[in-house]
């Protein structure tokens, strides 16, 4: 079931977003905490490429904090101001491009979920189930959430470089899921580049290119298979049956690593020549990475961090330091080995994960899991609370910039009004992923009924 | 045999989520409960307001010998005297702008003059929001003829660093002068004198005679808004130029060319407003009423009220007010209610001789007049005065009016008040220098019964709170209705071969919602809508508030009519009202929950209507009840449906207060032009919260309410 009128609803997004940028006057979406973070304000962008004209390094003084392709990308940008427009227009206007770019990947990234979806569910026999069902094309639903998603409209509006860095992410795996390695390649070098984090979606883009596209659990197949096999069924209908079961392909998986370690270089060598003259590479890796990882910077953020750092005595700082930046490597195992059928699923829930323990969260990484959350429309239909999550993120980004008036500019509420709503904010996309996922396990657990019955 | 096998492994659904469920369950008992519980405990609140108390230890009130002596007196007197002879032969405010600073100037402190210009009206119902200091000044320039003059002196202090300031102000109408404001006027000087020769000032002190001839709150928050936005310009020549262009009325002299430049102290730490009344009430004791509700619900800090209350009272002898609904104190059915309280409180207090809750009636009904009041001035969020300038920069202000039981020409009694109310003012500026911080201590969120009694947040939030505890509990009850039945019934036999097909056809049904959010999306883009129409309204050139009103109605409803042709109207899609009214249910308490934030007395007294109005709707044409209930219920939904319509309630708010019932459309143009102009948020909490929960509710009573049995007859 195709969505009716796609096309102009996509188009009306993207042309609220020119209206914004081009005659929204200066909305101060720049300055606002859940828009943009140190890594990826256009204002500090443009301040990196004026330090690196006067021949000094980008990252001296604490100012930029971002990649130097950005700088040279964007940063002859910042420079130009048209009268009548506010500072960074031409930039946002890039972004409106990315943001529909990545709009589109992600349309086509959820066609091909659903065309391995209808593939594998026929294997199974169970398109008479497949048509009794709301079975709304997910690709156009995901495209259309990303591109009406209000955080995603702010964040594109707002002059931060987050657009950048989700059309990254959305390109590896696009790039994945059509077993395009040179693309996955690229976007993922890119997208850690950019933000170090999607480092660990090299665990979904591995099982996307050696496993394909998501798959009900391979067991099912088998179950399917012994089942058929007890009932005399033609031995070549068995067989067609069990090709569902996708044996895990190395070549493109060595292929991906191959360009993997190519694009490396190649963001490696582009960056030093930047850099050339103005600090070197080492100077980027402690001032980008290294700031991430250390949380140097405590101004408020949507993040839970900025706080429990400020607090947190001096000497356990390094010590909780690793704790936190380990805790998003600790869930990536498990997830893993339960979610290894649908890396695509898994991808999503990587993302939701780091939007939440990152360093300097923004409205921007959630834009982009919602987005990706659409993809899944089908198997998620009766995932659980969504009213209360639906209406909980809206009070929740209503509450975000009242509370954080009230603490700077009235001055009657403290560093804890904000924090509440960060708190809130994180508890509502914590009961998103556990039910996204225990929905999709219940989801998986159905199928097996229906195959079994 | 497979079946019981799958039912012992089936875990059984949480407590917490049992819990909900039979919250939910009872929904409607629940309801009735809270709310009642909340109405009760918002009555309840006059006697749990607890005495003031001093939390800052630095301020120390009372603790040095006042320095204000007859002396200073005389020399009000004599500055009253000189004011006077200017006054009466000066043509516009100049002269006595220039006698100020004359008198300034001889005590040897600096001394400025500030023009500005009347404030104009403009729409902005966000400025709240989007940070007021942000605005340039508005500097007049030579074309314009009429302009106030503010006059500034500052006195550095010999102990400080210039650092921190404190700011007295007494404002006076140069245009038409009257001996009331010219006695503040002399008041303030006489201070200011004194301070100007203190050793142990540790703030500069900062003394504004306000120009009020277009209102004490213009002057004031036009000479912050430069104090607090300096202009940078690189050629000062055309600065003096430009935004001096009126240079004769200085009459060139030279000394005088040094005050166009705008001098400026430290941080302000507190301002304290003082004028003397007009009205002199003949009572024992001359009396000070305290006003410091500032834009939207915003007070200063309580420890600011403490010390002027301890110093007027205990010291100085005055008698302190706040002001207060006076129609409720000589009202009937408050003193029956606080009968009541009284009875159950002296009933409570023999079971625990710990729990004081029998205080007097007359003390609940001033008390409740007085919160009544307190709770009134800060859910209009319009302040009370000038002192209101000074909270948008977060300066603790308070303004005080002296009401002298004296007339004026008695000289014996004038300067018995002069040294009082010196000694008061100089006790005040004494304390606040002794302040090593920012007010921080005590409460900022608080309403006031008495002038020594406070309501802080903790307790006030109680009634509000249980308001709001039905809303989530019947939202979910509404929403998850099904769902909620399947959870307790049916949860085991999902995993029989037969629920299958059940599973299948309910697939989608968690998102069913989505159809009610969308007319919930379309009514708030209306309201939003709606709220910016005025702008647009105000632009047009003479007219009339009929008019506007009429224009602004007639377009809502054109705007209404076409976003449901471009959306689809709410019934074509059919949602099913339950999920309508949880819908509603679910904006309003985020829309409560944002207000409470930001003005809680709005939200509190919005809370009253909307709570009610949204918990009992309930379709016209839905079945399944009783006559009687029925009939009560539909009679109820009408009547609070009516209520809740924005105009009617104002009109009947008028006929309440006024007795005048002869409704005017016009009179609503008026109350929210006076609401946006001063950028209330209560005009907000109007069209994005009430006026939304409004129409849905209306949708909900007429809901057609027949989609749910065509869907059962489909299934079947």
């Amino acid at each position: 079931m195709a969505i009716r009128h796609y096309w102009p609803t996509a188009a009306a997004a993207v042309g609220f977003r020119l209206v914004l940028v081009l005659f929204g006057g200066d909305l101060h979406l720049a300055s606002r905490p859940e828009v943009s973070t140190p890594l990826t304000s256009l204002r500090r962008l443009a301040e990196g490429y004026w330090l690196k004209q006067a021949s000094m390094s980008p990252y001296s003084g604490s100012m930029y904090h971002g990649s130097p392709l950005l700088l040279s990308v964007l940063g002859p940008l910042t420079n130009s101001r048209p009268d009548g427009h506010h500072a960074h227009v031409y930039s946002s206007l890039i972004f409106v491009a990315v943001d529909f770019l990545a709009a589109m990947l992600i349309r086509a990234t959820g066609q091909k979920l659903q065309m391995a979806r209808n593939r594998s569910l026929k294997s199974l026999d169970l398109t008479k189930a497949l048509n009794n069902t709301a079975n709304v094309s997910a690709g156009d639903v995901a495209s259309l959430i990303y591109l009406w998603n209000p955080w995603a409209i702010v964040t594109c509006v707002g002059s931060c470089t987050s657009p950048i860095e989700n059309l990254m992410v959305v390109t590896m795996i696009y790039g994945a899921c059509s077993r395009l390695a040179p693309l996955a390649a690229f976007g993922y070098v890119m997208a850690t580049h950019l933000s170090l984090y999607p480092a660990i979606l090299i665990v979904p883009v591995i099982l996307l290119l050696g496993y394909g596209p998501d798959a009900p659990p391979p067991k099912l197949f088998l179950l399917k298979g012994s089942s058929a096999s007890k009932s005399d069924v033609p031995d070549n209908d068995k067989t067609g049956r069990l090709r569902g079961v996708q044996q895990f392909s190395w070549k493109p998986v060595l292929h991906f690593l191959f360009w993997l370690f190519i694009w490396t270089c190649y963001v490696l060598l582009l960056s030093s020549v930047v850099l050339k003259e103005v600090g070197g590479l080492h100077d980027m890796f402690e001032k980008t990475y290294g700031f991430i990882l250390t949380v140097k910077d405590l101004s408020p953020n949507i993040g839970v961090l900025w706080y429990f750092f400020a607090e947190v005595f001096d000497f356990f700082r390094s010590f909780f330091l690793i704790v936190f930046n380990m805790n998003i490597i600790f869930m990536v195992l498990p997830l893993a080995i339960r979610l290894k059928h649908r890396p695509c699923f898994l991808a999503f829930v990587y993302t939701a994960i780091v939007a939440i323990l990152k360093s300097y969260p923004s409205a921007g990484d959630s834009a982009l899991y919602l987005g990706l959350l659409g993809l899944f429309a089908n198997e998620l239909a009766e995932m659980q609370f969504t009213f209360f999550l639906f209406f909980g993120y809206i009070g929740v980004s209503l509450l975000s910039p009242v509370m954080h008036n009230l603490w700077i500019w009235r001055g009657t509420g403290n560093a804890n009004f904000y924090f509440a709503t960060g708190l809130a904010y994180t508890c509502l996309q914590t009961v998103l992923i556990v039910e996204s996922v225990s929905s999709m396990i219940k989801h998986d657990r159905k199928l097996r009924l229906l195959v079994t019955s | 045999m497979k079946s019981l096998a799958k039912q012992d492994t089936q875990p059984r659904p949480r407590l917490i989520v049992r819990l909900g469920v039979f919250l939910a369950s009872h929904h409607i008992l629940f309801s009735v409960i809270c709310c009642s519980a909340g109405i009760i405990a918002l009555f309840l609140l006059p006697s749990l307001a607890k005495n003031t108390y001093l939390s800052e230890n630095a301020l120390i009130p009372g603790s040095a010998n006042p320095l204000f002596s007859t002396e200073d007196g005389i020399e009000a007197n004599r500055f009253m005297k000189g004011i006077e002879a200017v006054a009466g032969d000066s043509i516009g405010g100049i002269d006595m702008a220039n006698f100020i600073a004359q008198q300034i100037e001889d005590l040897g402190a600096e001394v400025c003059y500030h023009k500005f210009l009347p404030h104009s009206k403009h729409f902005h119902p966000l400025k709240f929001f989007t940070s007021m200091t942000n605005d340039m000044a508005i500097q007049p320039n030579g074309s314009d003829i009429n302009f106030g003059i503010n006059t500034i002196g500052i006195v550095r202090a010999p102990r400080g660093d210039g650092k921190e300031a404190i700011v007295l102000v007494t404002p006076y109408n140069s245009q038409r002068v009257q001996s009331n404001e010219l006695l503040s006027l002399a008041l303030g000087f006489s201070v200011f004198s004194l301070l100007s020769r203190a050793a142990w000032l540790s703030k500069d002190v900062v003394w504004l005679s306000a120009d009020s001839q277009f209102g004490e709150y213009a002057a004031v928050s036009a000479w912050l808004n430069q104090y607090h936005n300096p202009v940078f310009l690189s050629h000062t020549v055309t600065l003096d130029t430009k935004m001096y262009g009126a240079n004769h009325i200085y009459d060139g002299s030279s000394e005088n060319k040094g005050f166009k430049t705008f001098k400026r102290a430290g941080t302000m730490a507190a301002a304290l407003i003082f004028k003397i009344g007009e009205t002199r009430r003949y009572g024992d004791r001359d009396s000070v009423m305290m006003y410091a509700e500032a834009s939207n619900g915003q007070m200063p800090n309580l420890d600011l009220l403490n010390v002027i209350h301890y110093l007027a009272v205990h010291r100085q002898g005055f008698r302190v007010n706040v002001a207060a609904f006076s129609s409720l104190l000589s009202s009937a059915w408050l003193r029956v209610i606080a009968e009541i309280f009284h009875t159950l409180g002296s009933v409570l207090r023999k079971i625990n001789p710990d729990w004081k809750l029998d205080i007097v009636v007359p003390d609940y009904v001033e008390g409740a007049a007085n919160l009544a009041n307190s709770i009134y001035n800060q859910a209009l969020g319009v302040p009370t005065g000038s002192h209101g300038a000074f909270r948008d920069y977060q300066v603790d202000a308070v303004s005080l009016e002296f009401s002298p039981t004296f007339h004026v020409k008695n000289e014996n009694a004038k300067s018995l008040f002069l040294l009082r109310g010196g000694r008061l003012i100089e006790g005040v500026v004494r304390s606040v220098n002794n302040l090593l911080e920012k007010f921080h201590q005590s409460f900022f969120l608080y309403f006031l019964t008495a002038p020594s009694k406070f309501i802080s947040v903790g307790v006030y939030m109680i009634p509000f709170a249980l308001l709001l505890a039905p809303l989530p509990i019947v939202a979910a009850a509404l929403a998850d209705g099904r769902n909620m039945e399947k959870t307790v019934d049916e949860l085991i036999d999902d995993n029989k071969a037969d629920g299958i097909t059940d599973i299948l056809q309910s697939k989608g049904g968690s998102w069913k919602w989505l159809q009610a959010a969308k007319v919930l999306f379309v009514i708030q883009l209306w309201a939003v809508l709606v709220s910016l129409i005025p702008y647009y309204i105000t632009q047009i050139p003479d007219s009339t508030p009929l008019q506007s009103a009429l224009i602004w109605i007639v377009l809502s409803v054109v705007i209404l009519i076409a976003l449901y042709v471009i959306f689809g109207s709410p019934y074509s899609a059919g949602v099913e009202w339950k999920l309508l009214k949880a819908t509603m249910i679910t904006s309003i308490s985020i829309g409560l929950g944002l207000m409470s934030i930001i003005n809680f007395a709005t939200a509190q007294l919005g809370a009253l209507i909307v709570i009610p109005m949204s918990l009992f709707s309930r379709p016209l044409k839905a079945s399944g009840m009783s006559f009687l209930p029925r009939a009560v219920l539909l009679a109820s939904n009408v009547a609070i449906a009516v209520l809740g319509f924005p105009p009617a309630m104002l009109l009947i708010m008028k006929g309440l207060s006024k007795g005048s019932w002869i409704g005017d459309i016009g009179d609503f143009w008026v109350w929210m032009e006076f609401l946006w102009e001063w950028s209330s948020a209560t005009y907000l909490y109007i069209f994005l919260v009430h006026l939304p929960c409004w129409l849905l509710c209306i949708h909900v009573l007429l809901h057609p309410c027949h989609q749910p049995a065509e869907a059962k007859m489909k299934q079947e």
